[in-house]
């Protein structure tokens, strides 16, 4: 043990003599800590201006004054969408989704206002961020580190030298392995800083542990793969350009053509085409405003027997609120299994394209990143269903108060003057029915588990690449 | 001249590493083409369902319908960015921005910001689409088919011996390396004429879209000349061209898109949709001459028809609180505007340090698949219902006769080409 000590510190005396590593260090360094504090600041800005948006929407919904119940269906209210603790090192899909909806009655609303929208177009590759410095970068690093590691040796003819002296190729790559481990262990510092960070935010342990862990994994995985270019290639040049071809390919070429790949493969449907092809279904349904729809005959027949009455006057509640709530629940049944359909297609085309992860570690270890900090798309899906589940209570909520709490004969009279009008209206304490929403990432467990067959993927690849290491060490001749 | 590059192309016959390379870029140039065509046909055939499905609809919800105001409320319409002719060479823009929307005559606020965009993941990672293989791939592809010209014949110990017998050095190495570069451009270009053949681009924007890619290979050919003259290892060089290139495709690009968005704040977007969703629903309890006032300052022209009675519920006073919610957000939506137009300028400004983000903007303005393409389009449905504003506001307010026939006229979207 004390030999491969020697070699890794040999190895690290090397580096530190030569410019060219301590100039590329020093950069992905200073690239690190300024994204870092840069995506600090930012995510922790918008989490505390969302939470505030959020009860602020609140508090004006309760404000509101005494009105006729559907007057505030309309008027609606706002979902928001915090980031979570992880996403200052991981802020994953919501720069490109929207982080608000507008829930209103009949209506499911797209969440809006994404940052991309308005953001300064400069390629690709220009939304940095701690997780795709890591993901990125680190894995350039380490290529450009390790990339002779092993061959120096047999170039300047140390390695028979070394292998004379009984060493075995084994204890020499062990050695190497562990001065790259060492690097990947300080680069892991500033990912452990902002873990820990995002503990102090309320974050899981387990979650904070676990990115870490995967990050940890995925950067010895290329530098196992560097090693094994480093011994069972003969030349610098060779090595150098085998590996920059791997991290091309891995990094730059693989993620885009899966995401191509899955967009051809899976043809999810906008909200605009699905909801053209609800709109035929929900003409069927009635329109939720107009009571006289014959849709609602038999509806009405069924209220009208259980209230034991002839007329819809006689009913001891409102019966135009019970249309809007019925058609309420309908409609959102219909809207509901729409955007389900919506939802599974997308993540089918996201499953696919984490598939891709067997051909290339970064998907693997950006869509195990994405999982866990709670920043996926499924965890965008949640919030849309939770922000649905929120609107459909809170209009239910008001339609029962037109239901019990408003007179017909008053409400069918509502537009007839100053007086009919004030008379037509329900007590601002109704609208207690609004829930209060805080959206909160999934627990550490599902996140855990959701992510489990990428990191089985990354596991799967340091096996392998570490396999190829133990074989060609084995190997190694002069 | 003619001789010396013939002789060149026979060595590079002959070097697999160089012929890996070349064949590398074919390939995907040919992978990012045929995805760019699969794509942009997927988005005409929804378009074109979309177009169908939109008539059918809007026919049934006017079928039903006996006055002006039911007609605009019930009736939506279909608005949408076709994809260029060249746009299955850059994806750009319309992958996280909405080229698609069904608006009717409320308050337009509440509408065009409604986003009807692809799986989040997409545009997040992005796609192979080919302005990207010119912009980013293709260059990395050059440094690795050029860094070890001179350096590989140090390491073989000609490299004395070659520039000695050499009549000059512009003879030896300027055949060698063009007739690499000739060599990826001929093999980058060759699947986008093909494509651009296929999807009817013109001739004009292949050419410059040609110009481009080999305006930006001949760019990173000097980059790659001045520093393969440093008298250094190929390793070493070859590090430093990706240090170069990870400087020139992603830190600077970084570093200014961050600072243009710190030095041009957007106003938050939320803020356009409460001041539009507060002022319509205040309307309701105001006393009606409130929202007619300001209505008919804007629309002098129906003043004689501005009087609503405070009892009961009338199309004109709720279609005229509908533009008082936009004209409240007006300022904020200007503001919103002029800020995204600023961003994209220096943007467009900054490119010019980056050429991997000088090749993509360029291709994606080509392409009309740029901030600037996505803004004129939502330009244009704000001008298509300022159209069906002007379409029922005379019928609306004069309290014209409900004419069914009338509604043939009413304005339908064009994109425009």
């Amino acid at each position: 043990m004390s030999l491969c000590w020697r070699i890794a510190r040999e190895e690290w005396r090397l580096w530190l003599r030569s410019r060219v590593v301590i100039f590329a260090a020093l950069i992905v360094a200073v690239l690190i800590a300024a994204t870092s504090v840069l995506t600090v600041n930012r995510v922790s800005a918008e989490q505390s201006q969302r939470v505030e948006q959020q009860s602020a929407a609140e508090e004006t919904f309760f404000a509101q004054p005494d009105r006729h119940p559907h007057r505030m269906v309309h008027y609606g209210h706002y979902a928001f969408r915090p980031p979570p603790p992880l996403a200052v090192f991981e802020p994953g899909v919501d720069a490109v989704t929207g982080q608000s909806i507008f829930l209103e009655g009949h209506r499911q609303n797209t969440a809006m206002f994404a940052d991309t929208k308005a953001a300064a177009d400069l390629g690709g590759f220009a939304a940095l961020t701690p997780a795709n410095l890591y993901q990125l970068l680190m894995p350039l690093l380490l290529i450009v580190l390790g990339h002779a590691m092993f061959l120096r040796e047999r170039e300047s003819g140390t390695l028979a030298v070394l292998l004379a002296q009984g060493l075995s190729g084994t204890q020499l790559a062990a050695g190497k392995a562990l001065a790259l481990i060492a690097v990947i262990a300080i680069f892991m510092l500033p990912l452990v800083f902002i873990a820990a960070f995002s503990v102090t935010l309320g974050e899981s342990a387990i979650a904070a542990a676990s990115i870490v862990a995967g990050y940890f994994v995925y950067l010895c995985i290329w530098g196992a793969l560097v090693l094994a270019a480093s011994i069972l290639l003969t030349q610098r040049a060779v090595s150098l350009g085998a590996l920059i071809f791997v991290w091309l390919f891995a990094a730059l070429i693989v993620p885009r053509f899966a995401i191509d790949a899955s967009s051809a493969a899976i043809d999810a449907p906008g909200k605009i085409e699905s909801d053209l092809a609800m709109l035929a279904e929900q003409r069927k349904l009635g329109d939720g405003h107009n009571a006289a729809d014959p849709a609602f005959v038999l509806l009405q027949k069924q209220v009208l027997e259980q209230y034991d009455a002839e007329t819809i006057e006689e009913l001891p509640i409102n019966w135009r609120g019970v249309v809007a709530s019925y058609s309420e629940a309908e409609l959102t049944d219909l809207l509901n299994s729409y955007a389900e359909e919506r939802m599974e297609l997308e993540a089918s085309q996201s499953n696919m394209f984490n598939l891709f992860g067997i051909a290339s570690p970064t998907i693997a270890i950006s869509s195990a990143s994405r999982t866990l900090a709670g920043t996926d798309l499924a965890t965008h899906h949640r919030f849309l269903r939770e922000a649905e589940q929120l609107r459909f209570d809170f209009v239910q909520g008001l339609n029962q108060a037109h239901i019990d709490e408003l007179d017909y004969t008053l409400d069918i009279n509502r537009n007839n003057g100053e007086a009919a009008g004030q008379a037509a209206r329900v007590n601002a304490k109704a609208w207690r029915v609004l829930d209060e929403f805080r959206f909160e990432a999934d627990s550490a467990g599902d996140r855990l588990q959701r992510a489990t067959s990428s990191l089985f993927i990354l596991l799967g690849w340091l096996v392998i690449a570490s396999g190829v290491v133990i074989l060609a060490a084995r190997k190694v001749r002069v | 001249m003619i001789r010396s590059i013939t002789r060149e192309a026979r060595f590079l016959a002959r070097d697999r590493g160089a012929l890996f390379w070349l064949a590398l870029a074919f390939l995907l140039s040919i992978v990012a083409v045929s995805f760019g065509i699969a794509e942009v046909r997927e988005q005409r055939e929804t378009i074109a369902t979309l177009i169908e499905e939109d008539a059918a609809d809007r026919a049934n919800a006017l079928a039903g319908h006996e006055d002006w105001g039911s007609a605009a409320y019930y009736a939506f319409h279909l608005t949408y960015a076709p994809p260029s002719q060249f746009a299955f060479a850059a994806l750009g823009q319309r992958d996280s921005k909405s080229w698609k929307h069904r608006v009717r005559m409320l308050a337009l606020e509440g509408q065009i910001n409604e986003a009807d965009t692809r799986n989040a993941d997409f545009g997040l990672v992005g796609r192979f689409d080919f302005a990207f293989l010119a912009a980013s791939v293709a260059p990395l592809l050059l440094i690795l088919l050029l860094y070890d010209l001179r350096a590989s014949e140090r390491m073989m110990r000609r490299h004395d011996l070659l520039v000695a017998t050499a009549g000059s050095k512009g003879s030896l190495w300027l055949p060698r390396a063009l007739v690499r570069v000739a060599a990826l451009a001929l093999l980058l270009l060759l699947p986008l004429w093909l494509g651009a053949f296929v999807e009817g681009a013109g001739f004009g924007m292949t050419l410059q879209a040609s110009a481009i890619v080999i305006g930006s290979l001949l760019i990173w050919w000097l980059i790659i000349e001045l520093v393969g003259r440093i008298d250094a290892s190929p390793s070493v060089l070859l590090t430093s061209l990706v240090g170069v290139w990870l400087a020139l495709a992603i830190v600077i690009p970084a570093i200014s898109k961050a600072s243009i968005e710190a030095a041009n704040p957007v106003p938050d977007g939320g803020e356009i949709l409460l001041l539009q969703r507060e002022t319509v629903n205040d309307a309701w309890d105001l006393p009606k001459v409130a929202t007619m006032e300001p209505f008919v300052e804007r629309h002098p022209e129906y003043g004689d028809h501005a009087e609503i009675g405070e009892m009961g519920f009338e199309w004109k006073w709720y279609y005229a609180f509908q533009q008082a919610g936009d004209q409240a957000a007006e300022p904020l939506v200007q503001q919103y505007r002029a800020a995204r137009l600023q961003r994209d300028q220096d943007a467009a400004l900054a490119s010019l340090l980056s050429p991997p983000s000088l090749v993509e903007r360029s291709f994606e303005r080509l392409a009309d698949t740029d901030t600037l393409s996505m803004i004129a389009y939502e330009d244009s449905v704000r001008a298509y219902h300022g159209e069906l504003r002007a379409f029922y506001y005379p019928l609306m307010f004069p309290e014209e006769p409900f004419d069914r026939e009338l509604l043939e006229a009413l304005p339908a979207y064009s994109p425009k080409r």
